[in-house]
């Protein structure tokens, strides 16, 4: 067995507890790179090694190495931010990144383009912030992420407690974090592990793959909770959390022309009481841990282990390692995937802004000063800021005073809080190029200008206003989970995409491919006429997705293992 | 010329051959006549056994002292040269370095002349330093007696310009030595001049009575040719050069610019070693060229390309003031002569300005008149020929910045970075540099220092080393703005790391992060593992931007060494000093 296990498997189990040579690697000053294996240990602590692609061409030419510099992405289960953190993080973003906070689809900050020499200080940096980066990536649990507003209802407290539970409950216990980054210099010489380092929950091996938790306040579905590995959905009962909905199984990522990989909407494993929750979660990760594929990393995400058992049978085993029954789930309605924008009163009064962010990028473009808005809200102080899933921002928990603040602030540096359409309002992009080793196409830097192409369309149509879900990814890992947007765009190669159609509203189905390899102008060729009709044709209410379904456009995904079944492309 | 009695009619000739004779004796010099005898007293012991024996001298031979101080060679390069021609004029020539001889052994010199150049802002080239601070301490000794002249090297482009051989001239009279020929100052374009004056002043110095001994010939040297140890391209006769490659060497989004020029120099490739310099004859920016001419009321293909060729028309020289004050008779151009006045209004300010601020109409011949010629400019050489037969690499920072709301542009820098293409031919000469090189013994250590361009030779010291099998270790400390953009040869170290032929690196790039952080950091971070190097007997080199980095480097290493001795800094300059006599110091500043 053990030699058919993947190359990653042997890496973890020889690093000392995710060590590797990665302090070693840091010292080595002619080079911006650290060692191949250490990169995939390295995720462990929350980065990742990527070169500016937009450059690489020229660097072999001018006897220099690719533009190595680093990722690195915070664990901030819950999203809550405070100003004086706020102003922390925004620093680092200058004095170490690019420049620029990226705010991901899984509700927390990227930094983009640190170099080597700066790795250490800007991990310490953020420690100063009292924040961390353990278990931000890697094979453990990811960050758990909740966009409920803890000011809005005691259930949202609870569901945001939640989410900071599990995280802290499912947190690897490695001290080499701490070693490497934070001791500073010191390096352990090879072969030596600290003596209480063991990983109760995890063991050498940690999890298969990534494991990702998310917690959810119906009726916003804004964490998309049928893309994840784990899920909670609120249940409310006279106004009380009852309990928690349990959903296992969900997953986006699939590799282009292997139909034995696919996204997958998660099931409803059953329902728990907040007291259980918890030990839920531990039972949950720990029977993917024993029973996920450790052979094919592919295979390996809860979604294939449990359509390779079935869910009756994850359940059975996760039942008799809890030591009693999960209930059966409650009911439950979701309306939609987005976040509500502008400002809204919370029963306290207290004033909340939804702010829309272009993919979730904070920074200044001329005109439009977002970062140095946000850093003055944060210096003025009294209100908090709240990370979503969908790469958004709420500004909570502000006085009257402090929202004119707010408001002012905005103007003047030029940030608006109306988005210019409901299709640019509900949309999505993955960072791809120039960071992203994976991507196959433009992502983030192209679903813009597409948009707007779009928008001519929409106006004539009268749609301007309506909420379509369009989201776009460079390549099918599918990080702004494309295959639950009504419109879905994939790279395949640079400047082509699949179009995927027909996924609901509410982020219970996925969608369909519709046409493969487009370019812009097919894209719009083959949207519009739809989004015309649509405008013509469609029924009370009806959303897009399902309205292309009605008109035979496309087939509906009724299930994550038929979502390469029944394509008939235009 | 009744004092030359003719040859007898019943000398042993035919009646031809005694008017030949008679016109020859009659034309000739007393030193010509002295140095015929000779050659005929040992001709035919000359024949007789091959060669000949040296036949004394009937007067003892005049001792002379050629003492020189150099920083790039030029004056070092004279010095040697004037020995030639002194042996033949009867003198017991010995060429001493000022940095190798103190200011007693002039009391005893009997003869001197010295070739001495200015550096850094009018300071003595650096190995000179000590001599001349003794030369010009209360407690130097009184040098009656002494005959001398002095020859001084600079550029009009400095303020002080010959400063140093200017003081030295002084200097020497006021300590009773007899000036036995006026100094002169010599700008870049020094080598024709040069010959002339140390004729004339040897000359001088030859007493008359020495006019009538006989002059002994070596016949090993007679005929042979006196430059034949002299590099076959030199400033007066350049190489036009192809250009191989032509890279910038900075990455997209650098605020650098250094570019990797690659020449083809032919078989011989000068036979340059790493450490020497190359010299190259840039042109004019053509724009530049039409401007200046404009400001004059000039213009014309013909005059554009002439001094795009051929003039310096950008150095702001007081030279060029004071030519310019007296053709036009401007008053207001002659107030800046006045003290202190031109440092003002030069500091970076350009030839063009002058015209501009003060326009006038000149002829054409009045402006070529002001203008001196295009001088070159040197390049250390950044390959080693045996990793490159027949080229010759360089590393050209490329200078570019903005003065009085004009861009301004380097001109040699710029000529290669902007008009210079793959194929090109530039003008090149060779520039050997005696005192910056790899140590004779090729097991011992060396430490590279150097910031920006300053790493250049470094490339040839590693690949020499690489293609030797070169047994001594080596460290080099690099220095620049951005890793990610300007981490010059980047790949390549890392491959002579790889491969061994570098055995350590460290790195200091004073913009990645908010703190400042240069070589000099780096340096004094490493002073115990440095200290450990010197006791092994490594080699420190220093190379690159003098008022940037050499500067300070050379401060800490005097510091670094002060360690041992408890933090004391005079032991420390001291140490450095020993290493420095030692050769184990080197620097190539500019
Ligand atoms: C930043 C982010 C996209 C964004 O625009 O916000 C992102 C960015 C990357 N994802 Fe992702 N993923 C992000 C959310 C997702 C999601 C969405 C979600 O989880 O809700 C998914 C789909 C859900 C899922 O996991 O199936 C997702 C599925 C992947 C995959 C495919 C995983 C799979 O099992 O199929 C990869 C590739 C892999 O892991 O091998 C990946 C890998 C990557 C990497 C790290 C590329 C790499 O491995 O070298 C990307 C870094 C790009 C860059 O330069 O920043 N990312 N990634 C999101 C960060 C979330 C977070 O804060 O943790
Ligand atoms: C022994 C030796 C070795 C050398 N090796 C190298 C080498 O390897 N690589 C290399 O790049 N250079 C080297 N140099 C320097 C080189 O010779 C030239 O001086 C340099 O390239 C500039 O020449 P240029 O013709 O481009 O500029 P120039 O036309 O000579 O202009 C330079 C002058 O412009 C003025 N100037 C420049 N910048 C500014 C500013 N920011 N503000 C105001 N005034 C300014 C200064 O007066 C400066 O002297 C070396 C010099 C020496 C003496
Ligand atoms: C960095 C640098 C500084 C110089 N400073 C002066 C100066 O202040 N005054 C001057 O007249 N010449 C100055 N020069 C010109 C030199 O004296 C001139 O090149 C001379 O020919 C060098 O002779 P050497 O090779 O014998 O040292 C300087 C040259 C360089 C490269
Ligand atoms: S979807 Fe692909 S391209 Fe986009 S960020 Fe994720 S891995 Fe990169």
């Amino acid at each position: 067995m053990t030699d058919k296990r993947a190359k990653n498997e042997f890496l973890k189990e020889e690093s000392r507890y995710l060590r590797g040579t990665i302090a070693e690697g840091l010292s080595h000053v002619e080079t911006g790179a650290i060692a191949e294996d250490d990169t995939q240990l390295l995720k462990f602590h929350g980065s990742y090694m990527q070169d500016d692609r937009d450059i690489r061409a020229e660097r072999s030419k001018k006897k220099l190495e690719k533009a190595f510099s680093f990722m690195i992405r915070l664990r901030l289960p819950g999203g809550v931010v405070s100003p004086e953190q706020w102003i922390k993080l925004d620093d680092i973003a200058g004095t170490y990144a690019n420049g620029t906070l990226r705010i991901t689809t899984r509700a927390t900050f990227q930094y983009h383009g640190i170099i080597k020499s700066n790795l250490r200080r800007s991990m310490q940096a953020i420690n100063a912030a009292c924040l961390d980066t353990i278990a931000a990536c890697g094979d453990v649990n990811r960050n758990v992420i909740c966009a409920a507003n803890p000011h809005l209802s005691p259930v949202h407290k609870q569901a945001n407690d939640l989410a900071r539970a599990v995280s802290d409950h499912l947190l690897p216990k490695t001290s080499a974090y701490h070693e490497i980054w934070l001791e500073g210099e010191k390096v352990v010489e090879s072969g030596g592990e600290a003596k209480d380092d063991v990983e109760p929950l995890y063991g050498k091996h940690y999890l298969p793959r990534k494991f990702k938790t998310v917690v959810a306040v119906p009726p916003l579905n804004d964490v998309d909770i049928f893309a994840h590995d784990l899920g909670y959905i609120a249940i409310v009962e006279k106004g009380k959390l009852a309990g928690w909905n349990v959903t296992v199984g969900g997953g986006m990522g699939m590799t282009h022309g292997e139909t034995d990989t696919f996204p997958r909407t998660a099931d409803i494993l059953g329902f728990c009481t907040p007291e259980q929750a918890v030990t839920v979660a531990e039972k949950v990760m720990l029977v993917q841990r024993d029973w996920g594929n450790r052979e094919l990393r592919k295979n390996a995400r809860l979604k294939y282990t449990i359509e390779r058992y079935g869910i009756d049978k994850f359940r059975d085993e996760v039942e008799s390692r809890l030591g009693y029954k999960l209930g059966p789930h409650r009911p439950f309605k979701f309306t939609s995937l987005g976040d509500p924008l502008g400002w809204r009163q919370g029963p306290d009064k207290k004033w909340h802004l939804g702010l829309w962010i272009e993919n979730g990028r904070v920074k200044d473009v001329p005109g439009h000063h977002l970062r140095t808005a946000l850093r003055e809200i944060a210096k003025a102080g009294g209100v908090e800021f709240i990370l979503t899933g969908n790469q958004g921002l709420v500004i909570a928990n502000a006085s009257a005073k402090q929202k004119a603040k707010v408001d002012s602030v905005l103007a003047e540096q030029g940030v608006a809080i109306e988005t210019t359409s409901g299709l640019r309002r509900n949309s999505m992009a993955c960072v791809a190029l120039p960071t992203c080793g994976l991507a196959l196409a433009e992502s983030e830097r192209f679903l813009p200008e597409l948009i707007t192409a779009l928008e001519e369309t929409l106006e004539s149509a009268g749609l301007r206003d309506d909420d379509i879900v369009i989201r776009m990814t460079g390549c099918p890992n599918g990080c702004a989970r494309p295959y639950l947007a009504e419109i879905g765009l994939v790279g395949r190669a640079p400047g082509l995409y699949n179009l995927y159609l027909g996924a609901a509203f509410d982020g219970t189905r996925l969608n369909k491919l519709y046409a493969q390899d487009v370019g812009k102008a097919r894209i719009l060729e083959l949207v519009e006429p739809l989004i015309r009709r649509y405008a013509k044709e469609r029924s009370e209410g009806e959303h897009f997705g399902d309205f292309v379904i009605r008109i035979g456009a496309v087939r509906p995904t009724t299930a994550g293992n038929t979502f390469h079944a029944n394509i008939t492309l235009v | 010329m009744a004092a030359v009695p003719f040859l007898p009619k019943n000398a042993p000739f035919t009646a031809e051959d005694i008017d030949v004779l008679n016109q020859l004796v009659q034309r000739s010099t007393p030193l010509q006549r002295s140095w015929l005898s000779g050659f005929l007293a040992g001709l035919d012991a000359a024949q007789a056994q091959g060669l000949a024996q040296p036949v004394p001298a009937a007067r003892p031979r005049l001792p002379l002292t050629l003492l020189y101080g150099s920083e790039s060679g030029n004056a070092e390069g004279l010095a040697l040269k004037a020995k030639k021609v002194a042996a033949k004029q009867n003198f017991d020539a010995r060429v001493v370095d000022m940095g190798d001889t103190d200011v007693a052994a002039l009391k005893t010199a009997k003869n001197l002349v010295v070739y001495i150049s200015t550096w850094g802002e009018g300071d003595p080239p650096q190995r000179a330093a000590d001599f001349y601070k003794a030369l010009m301490a209360d407690d130097a000794p009184r040098l009656d007696g002494l005959r001398y002249a002095v020859l001084a090297l600079g550029d009009t482009a400095y303020v002080n310009f010959c400063q140093t051989g200017r003081l030295i001239d002084a200097r020497l009279e006021a300590l009773g030595a007899t000036r036995a020929a006026d100094r002169i100052d010599l700008d870049l374009d020094y080598a024709k001049h040069a010959a002339a004056w140390t004729e004339r002043t040897l000359e001088k110095l030859a007493p008359a009575e020495t006019s009538a001994t006989v002059v002994h010939v070596d016949f090993k040297t007679a005929g042979t040719s006196d430059d034949a140890d002299e590099p076959q391209f030199t400033a007066e006769n350049p190489l036009e050069a192809g250009i191989n490659a032509l890279i910038n060497l900075n990455g997209t989004g650098s605020t650098r610019e250094t570019w990797h020029v690659e020449l083809a120099v032919g078989d011989t490739g000068f036979g340059y070693k790493p450490g020497d310099a190359i010299g190259i004859y840039p042109e004019n920016d053509p724009e530049l060229a039409a401007k200046l001419a404009g400001a004059v009321g000039l213009g014309g293909d013909a005059l554009v390309k002439k001094l795009t060729q051929a003039h310096d028309i950008t150095t702001l020289s007081r030279a060029t003031v004071d030519a310019y004050a007296k053709l036009t008779g401007r008053k207001d151009v002659a107030k800046l002569l006045e003290e202190g006045e031109l440092a003002r209004f030069a500091a970076d300010r350009q030839l063009v300005d002058l015209f501009e601020a003060f326009p006038e109409k000149l002829e054409t011949e009045q402006l070529l008149k002001l203008l001196r010629p295009l001088p070159g400019r040197l390049y250390s050489v950044a390959s080693s020929l045996k990793a490159h037969p027949g080229e010759a690499h360089l590393l050209v920072g490329a200078v570019r910045w903005t003065s009085h709301g004009k861009p301004r542009k380097g001109v040699t820098s710029t000529y290669l970075a902007d008009r210079c293409k793959i194929g090109s031919t530039v003008k090149t000469y060779f520039k050997p540099n005696k005192h910056f090189g790899l140590p004779a013994d090729a097991s011992r250590p060396i430490i590279m220092i150097g910031a920006g361009t300053g790493v250049a030779p470094y490339r040839g010291f590693i690949e020499e080393r690489a293609e030797t099998g070169a047994s001594g270790k080596s460290w080099l400390f690099f220095g620049e703005r951005n890793f990610t953009y300007d981490f010059l040869y980047q790949l390549e170290w890392q491959d002579h790391l790889a491969s061994g032929a570098l055995s350590r690196i460290d790195v200091a790039f004073s913009r990645d992060q908010p703190e400042k952080i240069y070589v000099q950091t780096r340096l004094w971070e490493r002073r115990a593992e440095l200290l450990r190097w010197l006791d092994e007997g490594a080699y420190v080199y220093v190379c690159g931007d003098e008022k940037g980095m050499a500067k300070d480097v050379d401060a800490t290493l005097a510091k670094i060494l002060a360690e041992p001795a408890k933090g004391d800094q005079e032991a420390g300059r001291a140490k450095l000093k020993e290493l420095t006599k030692a050769g184990r110091y080197q620097r190539d500043v500019y």
